[in-house]
């Protein structure tokens, strides 16, 4: 018996490394192309670590980075434990993002209570966003991978509209992005850098670690408590690993993939809380877009469970925060430097799904 | 005859926690049935897995022809000449009979498949073996007996030499045993070794030359058919002796419990499945439906068990029609289902034993609390009771469904159901898969249920099954129950003669005269049945 532990722990030691893997192998994605555009690979390196490991203030960033991300990708994974495959939390993050700063806009409370509001307000309108398609899946039959992405496009459509027009903020003749007006100070996101300062971690005053992370890891932890220790996580599980057998067993299919659908939603109405409510203090379209497709490759990578995830997204903002690196310091383009961004991803992915595979038939083999 | 076409030696399988193959040796000669008997997870299906290249061996050696190989993958298996028939067959259903057996295969010419060449070689295969189908046929549209000749066709189109066949009767009606042992000693003859594996022992002394028993893992004994009775391979199987016998508890029958009215249901063909069925089943009852499969049985118990939709007539539950009820609503009212396909509706693989166990009241006290948290204790704690109480093979109740052997998973299921205390049982194929000793408890299980005043409906294949649980038989026909018998006034003869809708048959062809006459007859039989036990 003993033995054996040691043997399981193999496997998933294993299975916790894949990603690494992929991560080496997309390194070397770098290097060919770096090279590629005649630019020293050392040199990209150098400008990597710069813009990422080097000081604390960039290690900070990273985490910084990483909230929103976070939010994406946990979104993703709670559709797909429950079988459905959520490609619209882009849109639900638009249209949310707006709900709940039109929240921080018109309403009047107190701190304590308006950014309780503004969070609760941002992820009904991710649900609300989610509500149509999710009907549409169990109703009709309409496959959730088409009608969330005409939603995205809707969403955009919409709310370019409503950010020029009704909703804008700005008066006649002014110049700026269209956004709406500023959101009331009662309801903006304070900054916790302080609180890190006293642990010891130097972390500059422009690195935003606001509520943004607070809100983030006690989702985090709702949603790992719900799915892995409440029943309608057991069931929206059984519905995502057989819905025959969850039927047999008398649950609500329908209603539980509808529900799974609308807290994906919901979760990915958080997607903008730091953008919208601690960095900018009030709504634009041209908020970070993209955010809602890489909560697609993060929850793949982080196998769909909240540990998982925020690995995955924290690698991602290492990603990202990389790129600029190589924006900075070296002469490569900045269309070649999405692309190597774009590659490392795609690489990570597949390298990971693929070493899992293998991992698994092996581990059929063994049957551990 | 004195090399050995396969020889496995000392071969050694661990499983966490499980020894499932302890220093196994086994031999098959050409020309031989070898069958390999065991009670649920003694090892059987792992030895096999292991000679397919499935699974690797912590230890031993494979001879084949007296030559020392090492088998990695399905793919080395085949080029040795090992073939496996799978008890989930790999077909494709929308391609025909001929693309599934060359597929992988193929051989072209300038980018177009060949098809007379292969055609004309299985054709051969097909007649030398009693292995008849229709080529051109799509796999979707034949019936289970003929996809598994496929299976077959499949192997030996790639030069299998070793056939092995992990319990392939489980699925077969009595009819198709009796080709498929026709299509055994065709093989034979050509010098094919064949190790089957089933759990049914009149199969088994009926075809195998030598009967290997393997308990817990370690090779028991090998018999010769000549020596080989039936109590004396289950004595070896279950290690002691074992009473092949049901207890059938002295019942009254009591009040109506379901009531199935006029029921039709469309299939997506189009055609009904189910063409108009009335019966009833009361409390401390079984009632068993006979049929070949595919006669309307699966649709049957289908709509009692989920609001599926129907076309016409009335289900009706303790008085109330249920046609409109969801699952858990009919589940809430006391019944319970034991379904055919367990990995398709039975089990979630993935998930624990105890889980699996819960599956359908995890819902309720004490499994969750108020605020809806499952009570992780109680569930194991559940589990553990149960998995003591029925017997159930496994490391632990924290064990995946998945690593189960197929009867244990078996038992997890019926476990699960009666666990419920349904008013009404649902049983189909309760025993499929499940060793002689388990068969028994199940059977038994279903007769404390009966005891208890339950109403059973029992649907089986195995008509020694129906035989020795059933009150009352309903033999199922193209979708309508034929006849209805008492058990005590009937025989296995005469059930196996409705099945096939011979009497059918023959009242159609003498329509008129004497047919209808028959018809009356068959009616009044009817009344006279419900008249005694009312
Ligand atoms: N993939 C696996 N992982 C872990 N344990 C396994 C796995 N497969 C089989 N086992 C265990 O190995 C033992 C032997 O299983 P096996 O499937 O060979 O039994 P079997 O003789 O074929 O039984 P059955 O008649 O029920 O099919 C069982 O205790 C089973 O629980
Ligand atoms: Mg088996």
């Amino acid at each position: 018996m003993k033995l054996d532990r040691i043997k399981i722990d193999k496997y998933r030691l294993l299975e916790i490394v894949s990603p690494v893997l992929g991560f080496l192998a997309s390194l070397v994605v770098l290097v060919i192309i770096v090279v590629a555009v005649g630019e020293s690979p050392v040199k990209a390196f150098v400008a990597i670590y710069k813009f990422s490991l080097s000081k604390s203030a960039k290690l900070a960033t990273i985490l910084s980075m990483s909230i929103p991300l976070f939010f994406a990708g946990i979104a993703v994974a709670f559709a797909f434990q429950a079988g459905v495959f959520n490609i619209g939390v882009e849109g639900q993050y638009f249209f949310g993002g707006l709900i709940g700063a039109l929240a921080g806009i018109y309403f009047h409370f107190p701190p304590f209570i308006h950014i309780p509001v503004v969070i609760i307000f941002s992820m009904l309108g991710g649900a609300l966003w989610a509500l149509i398609p999710a009907i549409l899946k169990v109703t009709k039959n309409v496959h959730e991978v088409i009608s969330t992405i005409m939603f995205n496009s809707i969403a955009l459509a919409l709310l370019n509209y409503l950010v020029n027009d009704p909703l804008s903020g700005l008066g006649k003749g002014k110049s700026l992005e269209p956004q709406t007006a500023k959101i009331q100070s009662t309801a903006l996101f304070g900054k916790i850098n302080g609180f890190f300062r006293l642990l010891g971690w130097n972390v500059p005053d422009y690195v935003y670690l606001d509520y943004s992370l607070i809100v983030a890891i006690i989702m985090g932890i709702i949603v790992w408590f719900v799915l892995f220790r409440m029943r309608y996580g057991f069931e929206i599980r059984a519905v995502g690993t057989s819905l025959d057998v969850a039927r047999y067993a008398g649950m609500k299919v329908k209603r539980l993939q509808i529900a799974a659908f609308l807290i994906s939603g919901a979760l990915g109405g958080l997607i903008g809380l730091q953008e919208i409510f601690a960095i900018r203090g009030y709504y634009t379209y041209n908020i970070a877009s993209g955010l809602g497709f890489d909560g697609i490759a993060i929850a793949l990578i982080g196998r769909n469970s909240p540990l998982g995830v925020v690995f995955a997204s924290i690698l991602f903002a290492f990603l990202k925060q990389a790129g600029y690196g190589l924006q900075f310091y070296t002469s490569v383009p900045n269309s070649v430097i999405y692309v190597i961004t774009g590659l490392m991803i795609l690489f990570i992915v597949v390298i990971n799904e693929i070493t899992a595979g293998y991992i698994k038939a092996l581990r059929k083999k063994e049957a551990l | 005859m004195n090399v050995p076409l396969l020889e496995m030696k000392g071969i050694t399988k661990r499983f966490p926690g499980v020894l499932a193959n302890d220093r196994v040796s086994f031999d098959l000669y050409a020309g031989e049935v070898h069958a390999l008997v065991g009670e649920n997870g003694a090892g059987k299906t792992t030895l096999m897995k292991i000679l397919y290249g499935l699974y690797s061996p912590d230890s031993g050696e494979i001879f084949i022809n007296g030559e020392g190989i090492h088998i990695k993958n399905p793919r080395e298996a085949i080029h040795h000449g090992i073939g496996m028939v799978h008890q989930h067959f790999m077909l494709i259903p929308p391609f025909t009979v001929l693309e599934n057996i060359i597929i992988g295969e193929e051989s072209h010419r300038a980018g177009i498949l060949k098809l007379d060449e292969p055609a004309n070689k299985i054709r051969e295969i097909m007649e030398d073996n009693n292995l008849i189908v229709e080529l051109d046929a799509r796999i979707e549209n034949i019936p289970v007996g003929l996809q598994q000749r496929v299976e077959i066709l499949k192997i030996l189109y790639r030069g299998a030499e070793i056939l092995v066949f992990d319990e392939p009767t489980a699925v077969l009606t009595p009819q198709e045993v009796h080709e498929l042992f026709k299509t055994f000693r065709e093989m034979k003859k050509r010098g094919k070794g064949i190790i089957f594996i089933s759990h049914k022992l009149d199969e088994v002394l009926e075809i195998a030359d030598r009967i290997t028993v393997i308990r817990k893992g370690k090779i028991i004994r090998t018999l010769e058919r000549k020596e080989a009775t039936k109590p004396l391979i289950a004595e070896l199987m279950v290690g002691k002796p074992v009473l092949l016998e049901v207890k059938k508890p002295e019942v009254k029958v009591g009040e109506v419990v379901l009531e199935v009215k006029d029921l039709r249901i469309k299939s997506p063909r189009g055609y009904d499945v189910v063409a108009g069925v009335d019966f009833n089943v009361r409390s401390g009852e079984v009632y068993g439906i006979a049929g070949v499969e595919g006669n309307g049985q699966s649709e049957l118990v289908e709509a009692i068990a989920e609001d599926v939709p129907i076309k016409n007539g009335d289900i009706i539950l303790m008085g109330k029609s249920i046609v409109r009820w969801d699952v858990r609503r009919r589940r809430e009212a006391g019944i319970s289902h034991i379904p055919e396909d367990r990995h398709r509706y039975g089990l979630l693989l993935p998930f624990s034993i105890a889980e699996n166990l819960t599956l359908g009241m995890h819902y309720r006290e004490p499994f969750v609390n108020r605020l809806q948290v499952m009570n992780r204790k109680a569930i194991r704690d559940f589990a553990k009771g149960v998995i003591e109480k029925f017997d159930i093979r496994t490391p632990s109740e924290m064990t995946p469904a998945h690593a189960l052997s197929g009867g244990n998973q078996q038992k997890v299921i019926v476990a699960r159901e009666l666990s419920a205390e349904p008013k009404l049982l649902l049983a189909s194929q309760p025993t499929r898969g499940v060793d002689i000793g388990a068969t028994e408890f199940i059977h038994n299980q279903i007769m404390n249920a009966k005891g208890e005043g339950r109403a059973v409906l029992l649907v089986s294949a195995d008509l020694d099954e129906i035989m020795s649980l059933s009150d009352r038989i309903g033999v199922i026909y193209k979708g309508r129950i034929i006849r209805e018998f008492q058990r005590s006034e009937t025989t296995k003869e005469e059930i196996g003669f409705y099945m096939m809708g011979e009497k059918e048959a023959e009242k159609e062809a003498g329509e008129g005269a004497s047919g209808g006459g028959e018809e009356r007859a068959d009616k009044a039989a009817d009344k006279g049945g419900s008249g005694d036990e009312a």
